[in-house]
Protein backbone atom coordinates (compact mmCIF):
# COMPACT_ATOMS: atom_id res chain seq x y z
CA UNK A 1 0.00 0.00 0.00
CA UNK A 2 1.63 3.43 -0.68
CA UNK A 3 1.04 6.53 1.53
CA UNK A 4 -1.09 9.15 0.82
CA UNK A 5 1.07 12.09 -0.56
CA UNK A 6 -1.81 14.29 -0.21
CA UNK A 7 -3.67 13.93 2.62
CA UNK A 8 -6.80 15.83 3.37
CA UNK A 9 -6.45 18.58 5.58
CA UNK A 10 -9.95 18.97 7.57
CA UNK A 11 -11.46 16.69 9.84
CA UNK A 12 -12.06 16.45 13.48
CA UNK A 13 -8.70 16.84 15.40
CA UNK A 14 -7.48 15.49 18.15
CA UNK A 15 -7.82 18.86 20.17
CA UNK A 16 -11.09 19.13 22.97
CA UNK A 17 -12.46 22.34 24.89
CA UNK A 18 -14.76 22.28 27.79
CA UNK A 19 -16.51 25.31 27.54
CA UNK A 20 -17.57 26.27 31.61
CA UNK A 21 -21.16 28.25 30.75
CA UNK A 22 -23.22 30.45 32.71
CA UNK A 23 -26.68 30.47 31.17
CA UNK A 24 -28.58 33.64 30.70
CA UNK A 25 -31.04 35.07 28.73
CA UNK A 26 -30.07 38.80 28.66
CA UNK A 27 -28.35 40.35 25.44
CA UNK A 28 -24.72 40.17 26.47
CA UNK A 29 -21.70 42.17 24.63
CA UNK A 30 -18.23 42.71 25.04
CA UNK A 31 -18.39 43.62 28.55
CA UNK A 32 -18.02 40.36 28.71
CA UNK A 33 -15.22 39.97 26.97
CA UNK A 34 -12.05 39.19 28.65
CA UNK A 35 -9.12 36.97 28.56
CA UNK A 36 -5.75 36.68 30.80
CA UNK A 37 -2.58 38.11 29.95
CA UNK A 38 0.22 36.13 31.63
CA UNK A 39 3.75 37.19 33.44
CA UNK A 40 5.68 34.71 32.99
CA UNK A 41 9.26 33.29 34.14
CA UNK A 42 11.55 30.70 32.67
CA UNK A 43 11.03 28.81 29.28
CA UNK A 44 9.83 25.51 28.06
CA UNK A 45 9.09 22.87 30.84
CA UNK A 46 9.33 25.24 34.05
CA UNK A 47 8.00 27.89 32.57
CA UNK A 48 5.82 29.07 35.29
CA UNK A 49 3.35 31.95 35.68
CA UNK A 50 4.26 34.63 38.29
CA UNK A 51 1.47 37.69 37.26
CA UNK A 52 -2.12 37.54 36.01
CA UNK A 53 -3.72 40.54 34.14
CA UNK A 54 -7.00 40.34 32.68
CA UNK A 55 -7.77 42.41 29.19
CA UNK A 56 -11.35 43.24 28.09
CA UNK A 57 -14.17 44.59 28.54
CA UNK A 58 -16.13 45.85 32.17
CA UNK A 59 -15.68 42.32 33.48
CA UNK A 60 -11.95 42.31 33.24
CA UNK A 61 -11.33 45.06 35.85
CA UNK A 62 -14.16 43.36 38.45
CA UNK A 63 -11.70 40.12 37.85
CA UNK A 64 -8.63 42.20 38.36
CA UNK A 65 -9.78 43.41 41.45
CA UNK A 66 -9.83 40.00 43.15
CA UNK A 67 -6.37 39.11 44.57
CA UNK A 68 -7.32 35.99 45.60
CA UNK A 69 -8.80 34.65 41.80
CA UNK A 70 -5.39 36.46 40.70
CA UNK A 71 -3.27 34.17 43.67
CA UNK A 72 -5.62 30.97 42.58
CA UNK A 73 -4.34 31.48 38.69
CA UNK A 74 -0.87 32.16 39.20
CA UNK A 75 -1.29 28.62 41.55
CA UNK A 76 -1.92 26.90 38.06
CA UNK A 77 0.32 25.42 35.02
CA UNK A 78 0.83 28.16 32.11
CA UNK A 79 -1.32 25.85 29.84
CA UNK A 80 -4.32 26.41 32.18
CA UNK A 81 -4.04 29.72 32.73
CA UNK A 82 -4.46 30.98 29.97
CA UNK A 83 -8.35 31.12 30.09
CA UNK A 84 -10.80 33.49 27.95
CA UNK A 85 -14.62 34.87 28.26
CA UNK A 86 -16.78 34.93 25.56
CA UNK A 87 -20.35 36.08 25.40
CA UNK A 88 -22.51 33.89 23.40
CA UNK A 89 -26.30 34.05 22.52
CA UNK A 90 -27.45 31.99 25.11
CA UNK A 91 -24.75 32.14 27.85
CA UNK A 92 -21.38 32.96 28.62
CA UNK A 93 -18.83 31.19 27.84
CA UNK A 94 -15.29 30.39 30.21
CA UNK A 95 -12.32 28.30 28.53
CA UNK A 96 -9.23 27.50 28.50
CA UNK A 97 -6.59 26.73 25.36
CA UNK A 98 -7.42 23.08 23.30
CA UNK A 99 -6.14 20.29 24.93
CA UNK A 100 -5.47 17.34 23.54
CA UNK A 101 -7.53 13.84 24.58
CA UNK A 102 -4.36 13.10 27.04
CA UNK A 103 -4.29 16.38 28.38
CA UNK A 104 -7.86 16.79 28.29
CA UNK A 105 -8.45 16.39 31.81
CA UNK A 106 -9.67 18.71 35.12
CA UNK A 107 -8.76 19.03 38.75
CA UNK A 108 -10.18 20.65 41.92
CA UNK A 109 -7.67 24.22 41.69
CA UNK A 110 -8.83 24.40 37.79
CA UNK A 111 -12.16 24.03 38.53
CA UNK A 112 -11.84 26.37 41.65
CA UNK A 113 -10.89 29.01 39.42
CA UNK A 114 -13.45 28.48 36.76
CA UNK A 115 -16.16 28.42 39.42
CA UNK A 116 -15.00 31.26 40.94
CA UNK A 117 -15.09 33.25 37.70
CA UNK A 118 -18.39 32.25 36.85
CA UNK A 119 -19.40 34.06 40.05
CA UNK A 120 -18.32 36.94 39.60
CA UNK A 121 -20.03 36.68 36.14
CA UNK A 122 -22.87 35.68 37.58
CA UNK A 123 -22.80 38.89 40.21
CA UNK A 124 -22.52 41.17 37.02
CA UNK A 125 -25.82 39.65 35.76
CA UNK A 126 -27.80 40.31 38.71
CA UNK A 127 -27.85 36.73 39.87
CA UNK A 128 -26.72 35.92 43.75
CA UNK A 129 -23.93 33.27 42.84
CA UNK A 130 -24.17 29.87 44.43
CA UNK B 1 -0.05 -5.91 23.96
CA UNK B 2 1.53 -5.41 27.15
CA UNK B 3 0.65 -7.56 30.05
CA UNK B 4 -1.12 -5.01 32.10
CA UNK B 5 -3.42 -3.79 29.72
CA UNK B 6 -6.78 -5.03 30.25
CA UNK B 7 -8.13 -7.06 28.06
CA UNK B 8 -11.59 -5.55 27.50
CA UNK B 9 -12.57 -1.76 27.81
CA UNK B 10 -15.36 0.47 28.06
CA UNK B 11 -16.43 2.51 25.30
CA UNK B 12 -17.69 6.01 26.68
CA UNK B 13 -18.39 9.75 25.22
CA UNK B 14 -15.94 12.52 26.29
CA UNK B 15 -18.74 13.76 27.74
CA UNK B 16 -19.31 10.70 30.04
CA UNK B 17 -15.49 10.51 30.72
CA UNK B 18 -15.58 14.55 31.71
CA UNK B 19 -18.39 13.79 33.79
CA UNK B 20 -16.59 11.20 35.92
CA UNK B 21 -13.77 13.61 36.03
CA UNK B 22 -16.26 16.39 38.05
CA UNK B 23 -17.19 14.02 39.87
CA UNK B 24 -13.87 12.44 41.13
CA UNK B 25 -12.95 16.07 42.53
CA UNK B 26 -16.28 16.46 44.18
CA UNK B 27 -18.30 17.71 41.54
CA UNK B 28 -22.21 16.93 41.40
CA UNK B 29 -22.58 16.08 37.58
CA UNK B 30 -24.95 14.55 35.08
CA UNK B 31 -24.37 13.65 31.86
CA UNK B 32 -27.01 14.81 29.05
CA UNK B 33 -28.44 13.42 25.94
CA UNK B 34 -26.70 15.05 23.06
CA UNK B 35 -28.64 17.63 21.50
CA UNK B 36 -30.77 18.35 24.30
CA UNK B 37 -30.00 22.20 25.20
CA UNK B 38 -30.24 25.05 23.65
CA UNK B 39 -26.75 26.06 24.32
CA UNK B 40 -25.74 23.11 21.48
CA UNK B 41 -27.65 25.16 19.13
CA UNK B 42 -26.47 28.64 18.82
CA UNK B 43 -22.74 29.75 18.15
CA UNK B 44 -19.91 28.49 20.42
CA UNK B 45 -18.06 31.33 20.13
CA UNK B 46 -18.02 34.95 20.14
CA UNK B 47 -15.82 35.54 17.16
CA UNK B 48 -14.06 38.24 18.70
CA UNK B 49 -11.07 36.56 19.50
CA UNK B 50 -8.93 35.54 16.35
CA UNK B 51 -8.20 32.26 17.48
CA UNK B 52 -12.11 31.05 17.22
CA UNK B 53 -12.40 27.80 15.14
CA UNK B 54 -14.24 27.71 11.68
CA UNK B 55 -15.24 24.55 12.22
CA UNK B 56 -16.19 22.23 15.43
CA UNK B 57 -17.68 19.01 16.33
CA UNK B 58 -20.15 19.10 19.44
CA UNK B 59 -19.61 16.25 21.91
CA UNK B 60 -22.71 17.51 24.28
CA UNK B 61 -23.02 18.84 27.60
CA UNK B 62 -22.81 18.05 31.35
CA UNK B 63 -24.81 19.81 33.57
CA UNK B 64 -23.53 20.75 37.09
CA UNK B 65 -25.47 20.95 40.41
CA UNK B 66 -24.54 23.38 43.12
CA UNK B 67 -22.04 25.56 41.28
CA UNK B 68 -21.64 29.04 39.64
CA UNK B 69 -21.58 27.39 36.51
CA UNK B 70 -24.58 25.95 34.74
CA UNK B 71 -23.58 23.60 32.02
CA UNK B 72 -20.09 22.59 30.92
CA UNK B 73 -20.18 21.75 27.10
CA UNK B 74 -17.30 19.44 25.42
CA UNK B 75 -15.82 20.62 21.52
CA UNK B 76 -13.62 19.33 19.11
CA UNK B 77 -11.82 21.45 16.81
CA UNK B 78 -12.45 20.84 13.22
Amino acid sequence: MSQDLEPQPWGAQDRFQAHFIVKTSQITNAEFLAKTKLKTEGHFAPKKVVGVQWVGGTIAETLNSDAELTSMIVKLPYKDAKIWIEPTRNGIRIHGSWKSSYEFRIDKELFAVYDKIASHVKSTLGFPPV
Amino acid sequence: MHDSEPDTFTQISKREEFCGLLEKIGVQAEVKQIDSDEIEKGDYYSKQFTHSPAMVTNHGCVKLKNSNIDIVHIIQKG
